[in-house]
């Protein structure tokens, strides 16, 4: 592997990383705070790339526009679905698991008839190429880093310094004693969906451009963003964002130096490794 | 003779020294009392006693013989058995039942026997398990389901599925805490009745009148540290202790 | 647990399937019910696990050993079936020991996410090692079973066989567990720390239950590879491991006939559509209404519809549900 092409490998890797970082944050949030690992973010993620297809493609709505859309939207789904999925469901953590992969299911096997057989492709939002320390890069992929960035920030500033966000901190360390000072457990709950779901739409969303589009296209950043929480420490939000950073890296000059699914592989035995001997992952604490 | 012996239990979690260096004897037959304050580290020295936790640094003797490492299922097979704070039963089963299977997995049956005798457990085991109902009072809710019991009974029963796997040393966590003052008694006779019986006992306990009433020796723990050893005149007038619990207030119900 | 909860209804619903379907349908309905059976395999035997509380979401993986190491060793070596199967299902078992021994420490979350991580890393295997399996390609030219050199060339005669087996493995599986070994690993179900304390080995045993259904999850395989004679990666991935899981929790969790309802009703239910995406879509519809409204699963039908009933008439109060 030459020089150069390392080094476009690592820029595209930041890239890549940003996108598994909002995957990656929202699953390692609905996690920290009600112990679920969302099995249906893959297909929001999904949903989300679709709504651009739809709205800014096919609808003429600028990109910006249909971007923040895609992410309300897929906001309200998901505190639609905490509501009528998540909280019904009684009897423990396995039952939701099993409610969650059954609207996973319902979802991507939905979209082929709904969208169609057909690959879907959206074209560039910023076409062309540019040049980053000698290398070319496109710019579509560079601009998703500063987009992913600003989420990113704000999500920090909204855990730490809104109220809501205290409260959400407040459910994950103790849910009992979050709701004896007054926190509306259920509310904020359907909030950690809706922000979770809208970020893995703003991923989808980011990504439209970049790859073609079908129903299942969800199902490999979901299981990436499995491999980063765990990484990273289940609910840990600055594991996440490490996590997600190495695995973007680690995929794109992996998968660079030995193809795409090679690479896949050797993250899963790295994963199964990491759960074997340091199950709380590199930064995480044991919860 | 020292039917337990610790030397220099030290148990760390990433900074906290939960358990610090601690020397701890119980001497067959006798009662004897771990207290402390919230957090001095009793519950993990339970966890470490019975193989749940591993000490990060000293050893664990039992009659004799060094169970340091081993797992939660070797050191009770070995007699030392232990009951939870919490009420960990196996709540969708009668009362007789949880008390069954206390005898029955204990009963170290060969693999042969375990995958071929029916479910149904014979009629000598059915009456032993009644016997322990009878022993703890609880024969008159035989029948009725773990979860449907009141939240006294369900701690008694944990004492009895405890005894059914035959213990020469019984580990009771917070066997009174959250009683009143007419059940923390009762239970606390069953203690001595169990002790008169042959078993060792070593509990930790917050209520102070079960434990000063019935231990033999008390021993002090705080901040993982053994902070006093003594009968329960000894330690309820000894300065240091006094002023560890300074602030918390000594004297519960 | 008190109640033999139709049971033999379950059975003799069971032997008029197998006994009828060859005569009264076609060659479509016996390879739709010879996959049925399959699937009733799958379930059953993850069963055991699920029992000992581990959330098993891996066992199409141990399917997928199965069928590649049966077919490969009958197309390219001539091994004959009753021994390629037997090896199918060992390997299969040997590789749940690998994954298990390790991973059987790990609680929750953790044991599951290794469970997806493994079944990810046996399809990227069979896939990526195109010398052996043929990769994305397929494996194709796989023989037919036989049974004592004589190969099943009919569907009939494939069925029976599956049938056969299937009938062997509930057999084996329902003795399990109502035998001691099936109490203590309820026991590990409902407290382990509590088991463990009375002096069960609770690491054996969960191993135990897992290898068990590695091994049967292999013969399903091996089967299947020979009744399909086509094998692809994909198929064998996490989809597969989820609907498994989910024939569980539909059919029900607290009874030994759970899985096999919940693998009947939903195999059939979602035929009709197979191969259209209709089918995943009524499967997952399914799956969310009995999460929502039947937790129990299927098995406690009757018990809900009873209550129904009983409420309507209004007479004696009717005692609170079971959560």
């Amino acid at each position: 592997m030459t020089p150069a092409l390392l080094v476009q490998s690592a820029i595209v890797g930041v890239s890549l990383g940003s996108i598994y970082i909002l995957m990656a944050l929202g699953l390692t949030l609905m996690f920290g705070m009600m112990h679920i690992i969302n099995f249906a973010h893959g297909a929001v993620y999904m949903l989300g790339a679709f709504v651009i297809y739809y709205v800014f493609f096919q609808g003429g709505v600028p990109y910006f526009a249909a971007f923040v859309a895609s992410m309300i939207l897929l906001g309200v789904f998901g505190y639609l679905v905490e509501r009528s999925i998540y909280r019904p469901v009684k009897g423990g953590i396995e039952p939701t698991l099993v409610a969650l992969l059954a609207l996973t299911t319902f979802l991507q096997a939905a979209g082929y008839p709904v969208f169609g057989q057909l690959d879907k492709h959206v074209p560039p939002v910023f076409p062309g190429t540019t040049n980053v320390f000698g290398v070319g890069i496109s710019i579509e992929r560079l601009m998703i880093i500063p987009v992913a960035g600003a989420l990113v920030i704000g999500l920090y500033l909204f855990i730490n310094k809104t109220r809501l966000g205290a409260a959400m901190r407040a459910i994950e360390q103790d849910k009992e004693a979050a709701a004896l000072q007054g926190v509306n457990v259920h509310v904020v709950n359907g909030l950690a969906f809706a922000i979770g779901f809208a970020l893995a739409a703003a991923s989808g969303a980011l990504m439209a451009p970049i790859f073609k589009l079908d129903p299942m296209m969800g199902e490999q950043p979901l299981l990436k963003a499995f491999i980063i929480i765990i990484l990273g420490g289940l609910g840990s939000i600055p594991g996440a964002i490490l996590g997600g950073l190495m695995l973007g890296l680690i995929d794109s000059i992996v998968a660079t130096a030995l193809g795409a699914e090679p690479a896949f592989l050797l993250s899963f035995v790295f994963i199964i490794m990491l759960l074997l001997f340091r199950p709380t992952g590199l930064f995480g604490y044991a919860s | 003779m020292a039917l337990l012996e610790t030397r220099d239990l030290t148990r760390v979690f990433g900074g906290l020294t939960a358990v610090n260096r601690v020397d701890l004897t119980v001497d067959k037959g006798e009662i004897v009392g771990l207290i402390g304050p919230n957090g001095a580290g009793k519950t993990t020295c339970f966890n470490l006693l019975s193989g749940f936790l591993r000490p990060t640094r000293g050893s664990i003797v039992f009659d004799g013989q060094d169970i340091t490492g081993l797992r939660p299922h070797q050191i009770a097979g070995r007699g030392l058995v232990r009951t939870f704070q919490l009420t960990t039963l196996f709540q969708e089963m009668t009362a007789l039942e949880n008390v069954l299977l206390g005898l029955h997995l204990h009963s170290g049956k060969g693999p042969r026997q375990v995958l071929f005798s029916r479910r149904d457990f014979p009629a000598d085991e059915i009456a032993r398990g009644r016997d322990v109902l009878e022993f703890t009072g609880l024969a008159p809710h035989a029948d009725q389901l773990t979860r449907n019991l009141p939240h006294g009974h369900q701690r008694v029963l944990g004492i009895a599925m405890a005894l059914a796997a035959q213990p020469r040393l019984l580990l009771l966590d917070e066997p009174v805490t959250g009683m009143n003052l007419d059940e923390s008694g009762h239970v606390m006779d069953l203690v001595r009745t169990i002790r008169s019986r042959g078993t060792t006992i070593l509990l930790v306990e917050h209520n102070m009148k079960a434990v000063m009433g019935t231990c033999e020796r008390i021993v002090v723990l705080n901040f993982g540290q053994k902070l006093a050893e003594g009968t329960p005149s000894q330690v309820s007038t000894s300065p240091a202790v006094i002023q560890a619990y300074l602030g918390t207030g000594i004297a519960h119900a | 647990m008190r109640r033999k909860l139709g049971v033999p209804i379950v059975l003799a619903m069971l032997a008029a399937l197998a006994l009828l379907v060859p005569a009264l349908g076609g060659d479509y309905y016996v390879h739709v019910f010879a996959l049925v059976f399959t699937n009733v395999i799958l379930a059953a035997s993850l069963r055991p696990s699920l029992t000992c509380g581990q959330l098993n979401i891996g066992h199409s993986a141990f399917m997928s050993v199965g069928a590649y190491t049966s077919a490969l060793l009958a197309k390219n070596l001539a091994v004959p079936f009753e021994v390629s199967l037997l090896c199918g299902a060992l390997l299969a078992t040997a590789v749940g020991l690998v994954i298990g021994y390790p991973a059987l420490r790990l609680r929750g979350v953790y044991f599951a996410m290794v469970t997806v991580a493994f079944v990810e890393v046996i399809r990227l295997i069979a896939q990526l090692w195109v010398s052996l399996t043929r990769g994305m390609s397929g494996l194709s030219g796989i023989p037919k079973p036989s049974i004592l050199g004589m190969t099943l060339t009919s569907r009939a005669g494939q069925y029976y066989l599956v049938v056969g087996l299937t009938l062997m493995i509930l057999l084996v599986l329902w003795k399990l567990e109502h035998s001691r070994l099936g109490l203590i690993w309820k026991s590990i179900g409902m407290a382990d720390n509590l088991a463990q304390s009375l002096g069960v080995n609770i690491a054996r045993h969960k191993l135990l239950a897992f290898m068990l259904g590695c091994f049967f999850a292999g013969t399903a395989g091996a089967f299947y590879a020979h009744f399909i004679r086509f094998l692809f990666p994909p198929e064998f991935g996490f989809l597969m491991a989820t609907n498994i899981l989910v024939y569980n929790y539909v059919g029900g969790r607290g009874h030994f006939v759970g899985p096999i309802v919940g693998a009947i009703f939903l195999s059939l239910l979602s035929e009709p559509f197979r191969g259209s995406p209709y089918e995943t879509i009524f499967f997952s519809i399914a799956m969310l209404l009995t999460i929502l409204f039947l937790p129990g699963g299927l098995i406690t039908l009757p018990r809900k519809l009873a209550e129904l009933r009983s409420w309507r008439t209004a007479s004696a109060p009717t005692p609170s549900p079971a959560a």
